[in-house]
C-alpha cells in the first residue's frame, strides 16, 4: 500500500482551535509536540529545476536536515540518505544517480536556496482501543518573508491527515469527517507537486521568467535608431546586473558567460551609437567595456579549459592523467589569481560609478529629442547599412584568411561576432525564417572559428605551465595535451574552411542581398 | 534499498532490542524503513503494540497467496513500518522447503519492498536453519550481537564457518558486542582486543543496562522513554557507525 495522505487548505475564517476541538469530540486523539521547521527550495539562478518539474528540499527542524529530491514533474520527493547538506555543483556529489538526474536539469549551474518557509506544526494522533496511533493529522501554518526587512506573514495552514499501513478503516473515517466540513477546501489527492512553492513565488512576487538573455525587440521601422540602439544598452546593463553577484562568487561559469556576452554587446551597440551621436563620453564608456572584457578574459578562459581538460581523460593512462596535477593546480591558481583581480573591479566604486552614469546618460536621452539638428537615422536604415557594410568586411578579411595564422582569425571572429550581435539586435525588421537560416550559417563560422582560438589560448596557457615547471612528469603529461590542442585546433581550422565557403558562397551572399534590398537597391 | 538482518544462532542476546532501536534511529533519518518479525515469538511486534498476526499465516505470506504489502502494519514512528510475527512462523523452514528454491523465493519476496523501503531490517529467530540460510543471502549486511564470552565468541566462529563453507560473502557479517558489563575482565579484554577472527567488528558496543529490558514495559524504543541513557547513546553511535558504512557501500 502506498503513503496515503489528503490535505485541505484551512481558510482564514476557520480556527485552528475549534477544529481541534472538534477532533477531539470526535476521535481519541493523542496530542503531539508542537514543532517548527524550515523548508528551503533550492534551485538556479534561472529556475531550472522548477520550469522542469524537478524540485530540490531541505527539510530542517533544528536538529537535522533531511534533503528531498524529485527528478521530474511525475517523480516522487525522494529522501536523499547519503547527503547531510546540498552541494553548490551537481558536481560537487559522489558518482551516482542523483548526480546524474541533478546534472542533466542543472549542468553547471550552482543551486540557491529560493524560496524559504517556516512551518509551524501541530501533530495529533488518532488512537484505537489499544492506544496504538492508527491515523497522523499535521496542522501546518507556513510563513514567509515578503523581503528581508517585513515581518513574516502567514502564506497558508493545512491540514493533513496521513494512514497509518494496516488502518486504512480509521484513515477512511477520519478522512471523511473532515471532508464533510464545508468550509475546508481539500487539495487533489493525485498530485504529487505541492503547490506551497507555487504559492510563495506569487506571495513573493517572484517570477521563474525573469531572467532571460533574449533581446527580442519590436522594432517599427521608422522609429529613431538612437533610441532602439539606447533600449538595448538598457536591457544589456539589466543582464550585467543580474550576473553580477555570480560572478563575484565565482563558481558558476554560467554567470561569467552571460555576463561577458552583454559586455560584447553593448560594446557593439556603443559603436554603433557613437557614430550616430558623437559625444566624448561614448567612447569612455566603451574604453570601459573594453577593460571590463579584458579583466573577465582569463577568469572565463580558464574555467573554459578547466571543463575542456576533464574530456581528455581517455587519452590518458591512470599514472599519466594523474601526472597531470601540477598543471591542473596551475590553472587553478592562475584563475583565483585573475578571479581576484575582477572581482576587486566588480567591487569598485568606479566600476559602480561608470555603470550608473551610463544609464542615467541613456535614460536621460531617451526621453528627449538628442538629433542636436542632425538628420534623424531610422533604425531601418542604420541596420540595412551596418548588417551589409560589416558584411563585406566579413568577405575583405576572408580574402586573406590563413588557417595557420590566429590572429587573422582572431580578427575575423571578432567581425563576425559583431555581425551577429547586430543581426540579433535588428531581426525584428527582417524575415524571421531567412534570418534563422543566416544566423545558423553565422553560427556554425563561429564555433569553428571559435574552437581554434580556444584550443590556440589553451595551447598558450599548457605552455606558460610547461617553461615555469620542474616537474618533468608533468611536463611530459603537458605535452601530451599540447600535441591534443594543436592537433584540434587544426581541425577546427579545416572545419572553418568549409563552414566559411558555405557562408561567402554566392547562393548566400545573394540571399542576404535580397534581406537588405532597400539599402541595397539604393546603393546599386 | 539496503537489507540489514540482526542474526545469532543464541537467544537472548539482544537480537530484537537492536533491531527495534536501529530501525527507529533509521526513520528519524527521514529514511522509510521496515521492520520484518522473523521471530514467531514477535517481540518486535509486542514492542511496537502490533498485534503478532499474519492473516493466513506464514505458510500462505512464503507461498504468496497473502501479499507481502498487505500484511505490512505502520508503528507509532513516521517512515517506520512492521510486518509482524505469527506464531506460524515456527514452521518457516517447512514452508521454505515446499519450495522449488527457497533463497530465491525468500529474495522475491522482498524485493516489492525495494521501492518503498531505503531500509529493511530482519529480526531472526535464533537457528540455523532453511530460514538463516535464506536471510544470510538476502542481507548486504548481518549484524551479530554477541556478549564477550567465551562461549558467545565460538558461535561467532561457527557462523563465519558456514560463511566460509558455503562460499557466502564473509565481508558482510558485522558482529558487536552486547550486554556489556566492564566490571567484568573477561567481557574488558574481549572488547579492547577481539579476537582476529572478528575482522569488521562494530566500535560501538551495547552495555548491559537495565533501560534495555524496560522497552518491554514502555513498549517503545529507548530513545522515546531514555533517550539520555547510555544504551541509547551507545545504539545511536552504533548507527552512526552503521550508516556512514552503508554510504561507504554505496
Amino acid at each position: 500500500m502506498p503513503d496515503i495522505q489528503h490535505s485541505f487548505v484551512i481558510p482564514d475564517n476557520q480556527s485552528l482551535p475549534s477544529l481541534v476541538s472538534s477532533l477531539k469530540a470526535s476521535f481519541p486523539v493523542q496530542e503531539q509536540a508542537e514543532t517548527v521547521y524550515h523548508r528551503v527550495f533550492y534551485d538556479t539562478f534561472d529556475w531550472r529545476l522548477y520550469k522542469n518539474g524537478s524540485a530540490l528540499e531541505v527539510y530542517d527542524d533544528g536538529k537535522s536536515q533531511k534533503i528531498y529530491w524529485r527528478a521530474d514533474k511525475d517523480g516522487k520527493l525522494k529522501i536523499q540518505l547519503g547527503l547531510r547538506k546540498i552541494p553548490r555543483l551537481a558536481a560537487d556529489l559522489p558518482a551516482g544517480e542523483f548526480r546524474q538526474q541533478l546534472q542533466s536539469v542543472i549542468t553547471v549551474r550552482e543551486l540557491l536556496p529560493r524560496i524559504k518557509l517556516r512551518i509551524n506544526r501541530h501533530s495529533y494522533a488518532v488512537l484505537d482501543e489499544n492506544k496504538k496511533i492508527v491515523v497522523r493529522l499535521h496542522f501546518d501554518v507556513y510563513w514567509y518573508e515578503p523581503s528581508r526587512r517585513r515581518a513574516a506573514r502567514v502564506l497558508t495552514r493545512r491540514l493533513t491527515i496521513k494512514a497509518v499501513k494496516g488502518y486504512a478503516k480509521d484513515y477512511q473515517r477520519v478522512e471523511a469527517y473532515f471532508q464533510a466540513m464545508p468550509l475546508l477546501m481539500p487539495l487533489p489527492i493525485q498530485s504529487t507537486q505541492d503547490n506551497v512553492m507555487k504559492l510563495a513565488l506569487i506571495a513573493t512576487d517572484v517570477s521563474t521568467d525573469e531572467y532571460s538573455t533574449s533581446l527580442i525587440l519590436r522594432l517599427d521601422p521608422e522609429i529613431s535608431a538612437e533610441q532602439v540602439l539606447k533600449e538595448i544598452i538598457l536591457r544589456l546593463l539589466e543582464i550585467m546586473r543580474q550576473n553580477t553577484a555570480g560572478c563575484i562568487r565565482g563558481r558558476d561559469t554560467e554567470y561569467m558567460h552571460d555576463y561577458r556576452v552583454a559586455i560584447r554587446k553593448i560594446r557593439v551597440a556603443l559603436k554603433q551609437l557613437r557614430q550616430l551621436e558623437p559625444q566624448a563620453a561614448i567612447s569612455d564608456y566603451m574604453s570601459f567595456f573594453s577593460s571590463l572584457g579584458r579583466l573577465s578574459n582569463p577568469v572565463r578562459d580558464l574555467d573554459v579549459f578547466m571543463l575542456q581538460l576533464e574530456a581528455y581523460q581517455p587519452h590518458f593512462e591512470q599514472e599519466g592523467w594523474q601526472q597531470l596535477q601540477p598543471l591542473r593546480d596551475y590553472l587553478l591558481s592562475s584563475r583565483a589569481a585573475a578571479q581576484k583581480t575582477l572581482v576587486k573591479e566588480l567591487k569598485s566604486s568606479r566600476y559602480r560609478e561608470n555603470l550608473k552614469n551610463l544609464r542615467h546618460y541613456l535614460e536621460q536621452d531617451e526621453a528627449g529629442d538628442n538629433t542636436h539638428g542632425r538628420p534623424e537615422r531610422t533604425v531601418r536604415e542604420l541596420a540595412d547599412e551596418k548588417l551589409w557594410a560589416i558584411n563585406q568586411s566579413v568577405l575583405e578579411q576572408g580574402k586573406t584568411i590563413n588557417n595557420s595564422d590566429a590572429e587573422t582569425l582572431h580578427d575575423l571572429r571578432k567581425t563576425f561576432k559583431q555581425l551577429r550581435y547586430l543581426i540579433e539586435f535588428f531581426r525584428g525588421l527582417y524575415p524571421a525564417v531567412e534570418l534563422r537560416v543566416l544566423s545558423q550559417t553565422l553560427i556554425d563560422v563561429q564555433d569553428d572559428l571559435g574552437e581554434f582560438n580556444d584550443r590556440h589560448n589553451q595551447a598558450g596557457m599548457v605552455k606558460a605551465f610547461i617553461e615555469q615547471s620542474d616537474d618533468e612528469d608533468a611536463i611530459k603529461a603537458s605535452e601530451q595535451i599540447m600535441k591534443i590542442l594543436r592537433q584540434q585546433q587544426d581541425e577546427a581550422g579545416r572545419r572553418f574552411n568549409t563552414s566559411y565557403k558555405a557562408y561567402s558562397s554566392s547562393r548566400s551572399q545573394k540571399k542576404l542581398k535580397e534581406m537588405f534590398v532597400e539599402y541595397y537597391g539604393r546603393k546599386n | 534499498m539496503k537489507t540489514i538482518a540482526i542474526y545469532n544462532i543464541k537467544g537472548g542476546v539482544g537480537k530484537t532490542a537492536t533491531a527495534v532501536n536501529l530501525s527507529f534511529l533509521a526513520s528519524l533519518d527521514g529514511a522509510n524503513t521496515l521492520l520484518w518479525d522473523l521471530d514467531p515469538q514477535g517481540a518486535a511486534s509486542y514492542y511496537f503494540r502490533i498485534k503478532a498476526e499474519i492473516e493466513g499465516g506464514g505458510k500462505k505470506l512464503i507461498d504468496g497467496s497473502t501479499d507481502m504489502e498487505d500484511a505490512v502494519k505502520g508503528t507509532d514512528y513516521e517512515n517506520l513500518d512492521l510486518l509482524p510475527a505469527d506464531f506460524t512462523y515456527r514452521e518457516m523452514d517447512s514452508f521454505l522447503e515446499q519450495t522449488r528454491d527457497p533463497v530465491n523465493r525468500f529474495n522475491k519476496l522482498l524485493k516489492p519492498f525495494s521501492e518503498e523501503y531505503d531500509y529493511i531490517f530482519l529480526d531472526c529467530p535464533p537457528s540455523f536453519s532453511a530460514l538463516s540460510e535464506c536471510v544470510f543471502a538476502a542481507a548486504d549486511i548481518l549484524l551479530v550481537p554477541t556478549i564477550p564470552t567465551t562461549l558467545s565468541l565460538r558461535t561467532y566462529q561457527q557462523i563465519i564457518e558456514f560463511f566460509r563453507q558455503q562460499g557466502l560473502d564473509q565481508t558482510k557479517v558485522m558482529p558487536f558486542f552486547v550486554m556489556v558489563d566492564r566490571r567484568k575482565k573477561m567481557h574488558r579484554l574481549i572488547v579492547q582486543h577481539p579476537p582476529s577472527f572478528m575482522s569488521s567488528v562494530i566500535k560501538s558496543d551495547i552495555p548491559y543496562a537495565s533501560e534495555v529490558e524496560r522497552m518491554g514495559v514502555h513498549r517503545a524504543p529507548l530513545t522515546i522513554f531514555a533517550a539520555r541513557s547510555r544504551a541509547a547513546r551507545c545504539y545511536t553511535s552504533m548507527w552512526d557507525e552503521l550508516r556512514a558504512h552503508i554510504y561507504a557501500m554505496t
